[in-house]
């Protein structure tokens, strides 16, 4: 049976083509869809992955930097220096801003470093100064690329004008680039000098993380700490619940195409072999029998569309970065699983058909001339 | 055209499974297209409703929406001394995440004073906050997490109770917050502080010339609501467009290989029939016709389906999430139609090559 079913399969190429491909192309829009979004989480917390800081305070019930704003009195910083175990506090200024070039203007998080900054300076530097001074800048590679800027080259952010003495690496992403400044200069820009937005602490070795977060929460008002890891899963968060609504729209469109186009073809596939599967049943062949041919088949063609799917989307997401989009994609284990059971699901739906057309055949039809 | 007709319906469910794959397709598309429009419906809710023509900017800040702005101190009464202003409403805006029943939510937050406005421009339940610790809140946001009047939210660390629920300010990204700008600058930490400022020229004043002298302030960049609305799109155009565009790409492929499939089987079956035809005379044309035809039929008629199917998923959908919102403007029925008709054409290659390769003699041979 399973012979049969490859026979099937194999004999009409062209329809072997089209089911083939669709069913890829609909599992390539799961897939694909999934690596955008984990993508996109992966580089939203990679300022925070990459801070070098064990824990993050900020204003209380603050719990990201994405989207969010916090801010904290500068008493916070050394509130937070006198508490035990506490080994170094960086604080950071952060906001949402532009980095303008002429007409063009990009969407980027403005970070402001003071001059000792041990934490939240950029991790990864492509050429040039790893922490900016006063009227200095460091931009993303890619956004500088985009912008046909150099180093030396000025830029406009927070309305003023600064000199781009760094390009940083993995500091952007499909919404927007991460830039740094002097603090002093987010400071004079934002006219508000009484004010950080996150403290990056690290603790001092062999001291344990939750015991200083909670004596942060306990000993300094109006702030929340968090331990990195779950400040980067909060950061991740915000990513995933803004995309799980759309995300469950397009699975299903993309399951309903790939139904569409498996039914289909599977469909007429049996249904041009209705004379052969007649002479089987004929012959003494149980319906059983036909039927594991037919999910066979089936199957054959959701796995081969499976493999194609997922060599797309491995080949698109090699691609993308080397076209200079700051889009990144990454496949997730959870997604492949999903994709699988999506596949067989698509497999035993589009054998129903025509199972019951077998399971209606009379064996006679062949005798018929038909 | 009556071979057509019989060729097509003479097997019904492979007819209703054409018809189907083709309606998905288009439904997809529509969807799609519905949905960008309606994100920028919603994007650009807020501008299109608040007072004033003209908006004032901290400078390289072109969007309400894209970056914070925050503009330098006395821009209020700058602005107002500027020639042709008949006046300026100060608003403080600044995305935050709300932590709603687990979930992060995040939501546009707009300081306002309730006298001048700026606020939201209907109240479906409730009044404007009075106090610092009262606001607004979208109403479907209110609805999603069973929030009602007077009931209490967090927001950074201080509570608020919701004294009312606004109508229009929602998105699937994000929605409104109104708070007084006092409170909003209290919770910012940022006194006095100014994001943006709506200004409305005296009545008859060219806006362009008020435009020009307003943006002799230091520091500012000031631009008219309809050139905001535009960047505000396109903002959001450059990130969603990409992935929108490669699924309508995805559907118009599936719609292709779903008509061409359904015909080509179609066509194969019929091969002996074909044959005869060729050698009793027809020319390739009147054949190409026929398999046009009935590729134009499954075509027409999904693209129909697919219209209809559209209208119903959208509803249901926006039932089920009330923050997404999908219009349809008549230009993308066309555009569906359009479509179809592609897909008809791209789909009719396959089974034409075969009738065109398909040698006279073929029906003697058996």
């Amino acid at each position: 049976m399973i012979r049969l079913a490859f026979r099937n399969l194999f004999q009409n190429r062209t329809r072997l083509a089209i089911s083939v491909g669709g069913v890829s192309l609909a599992l390539l829009l799961i897939l694909a869809l999934d690596a955008i979004f984990t993508g996109v989480e992966r580089q939203t917390t990679a300022f925070i992955d990459n801070s070098g800081a064990d824990i993050f305070v900020a204003q209380k019930d603050v719990r990201n930097m994405h989207m969010a704003s916090s801010s904290l009195p500068v008493t916070a910083i050394d509130e937070v220096k006198a508490i035990e175990g506490v080994e170094e506090v960086t604080a950071i200024l952060y906001t949402g801003n532009m980095i303008v070039v002429g007409e063009e203007r990009t969407l980027a998080y403005i970070i402001g470093l003071p001059e000792d900054a041990e934490m939240g300076v950029p991790w990864k530097i492509a050429s040039g100064k790893e922490i900016p001074e006063a009227g200095e800048a460091i931009i993303d590679e890619r956004v500088a690329q985009k912008s046909g800027i150099e180093i030396g080259d000025t830029v406009e952010i927070l309305a003023r004008e600064f000199k781009v003495v760094g390009f940083s690496e993995e500091t952007t992403n499909i919404v927007n680039s991460i830039a740094f400044i002097s603090a002093s200069d987010f400071q004079a820009q934002r006219g508000n000098s009484g004010v950080v937005s996150y403290l990056l602490v690290r603790v001092k070795p062999g001291v344990g993380i939750e015991a200083v977060v909670s004596r942060i929460e306990q000993e300094v008002d109006g702030v929340t700490a968090l331990p990195r890891a779950s400040f980067s899963g909060q950061e991740a968060r915000v990513v995933k619940d803004m995309s799980t609504d759309v995300l469950a729209i397009m699975n299903s469109i993309g399951v309903l195409i790939g139904l569409a186009v498996m039914a289909l073809t599977v469909y007429t596939a049996v249904l041009s072999r209705r004379r052969e599967f007649g002479v089987l049943k004929a012959l003494g062949a149980r319906n059983g029998h036909l039927y594991q041919a037919v999910l066979a088949q089936a199957l054959m063609s959701v796995l081969l569309g499976f493999t194609i799917g997922l060599a797309f989307t491995l080949l698109i997401s090699a691609v993308i970065p080397r076209l200079g989009l700051s889009m990144t994609l990454e496949i997730s284990r959870a997604s492949l699983i999903k994709v699988g059971i999506v596949s067989l699901v698509i497999t035993a739906f589009s054998a129903i058909l025509p199972i019951r057309q077998i399971a209606g055949l009379d064996p006679a039809i062949v005798f018929r001339g038909k | 055209m009556f071979l057509a007709r019989r060729n097509l319906f003479q097997d019904k469910t492979r007819l209703a499974l054409s018809i189907g794959g083709v309606a998905l397709a288009v439904m997809l598309i529509l969807i799609m297209d519905g949905f960008l429009a309606g994100m920028n419906r919603q994007i650009t809710s807020y501008l299109d409703h608040s007072e004033g023509s003209i908006i004032v900017a901290q400078k390289g800040i072109s969007n309400l929406l894209g970056a914070t702005s925050l503009l330098p101190p006395r821009i209020e009464s700058d602005a107002e001394a500027v020639d042709g202003v008949s006046e300026a409403i100060p608003i403080l805006s600044q995305f935050i995440i709300l932590d709603l029943h687990e979930k992060k939510q995040p939501v546009y937050l707009i300081g306002y004073d309730t006298e001048q406005g700026g606020g939201p421009w209907e109240i479906a339940e409730g009044r404007a906050p009075q106090t610092d610790d009262e606001v607004i809140l979208d109403r479907v946001l209110a609805q999603r997490h069973d929030l009602a009047l007077d009931d209490h939210i967090e927001v950074m660390g201080r509570e608020f109770t919701i004294v009312g629920l606004s109508k229009g300010t929602t998105s699937w990204m994000t929605s409104f917050l109104f708070m007084r700008k006092s409170a909003a600058e209290s919770l910012l930490r940022a006194p006095g502080a100014v994001s943006f400022l709506l200004v409305e020229p005296v009545s008859g004043q060219e806006g362009s010339e008020v435009v020009n002298r307003l943006n002799d302030i230091e520091g500012v960049n000031v631009l008219t609501k309809d050139e905001m609305k535009v960047n505000d799109i396109k903002l959001f155009a450059r990130i969603f467009s990409a992935p929108l565009r490669l699924m309508i790409a995805i559907a118009f492929l599936v719609g292709i290989m779903v008509v061409g499939l359904v015909i080509y089987t179609a066509t194969i079956e019929r091969q002996r029939e074909y044959g005869v035809l060729k050698a009793i005379g027809s020319s390739n044309r009147v054949l190409y016709g026929v398999v046009t035809a009935q590729a134009l039929f499954a075509s027409l008629a999904g693209s129909l389906t697919g219209i209809l199917f559209a209208y119903g998923a959208a509803d249901l959908i926006m039932a089920l999430r009330p923050q997404f919102l999908i219009v349809f403007n008549p230009a993308d029925m066309a555009w569906a139609l359009a479509a179809g008709l592609g897909m008809a054409l791209a789909a009719a290659l396959f089974p034409a090559r075969v009738i065109a390769g398909l040698a006279p003699a073929e029906v003697f041979r058996k």
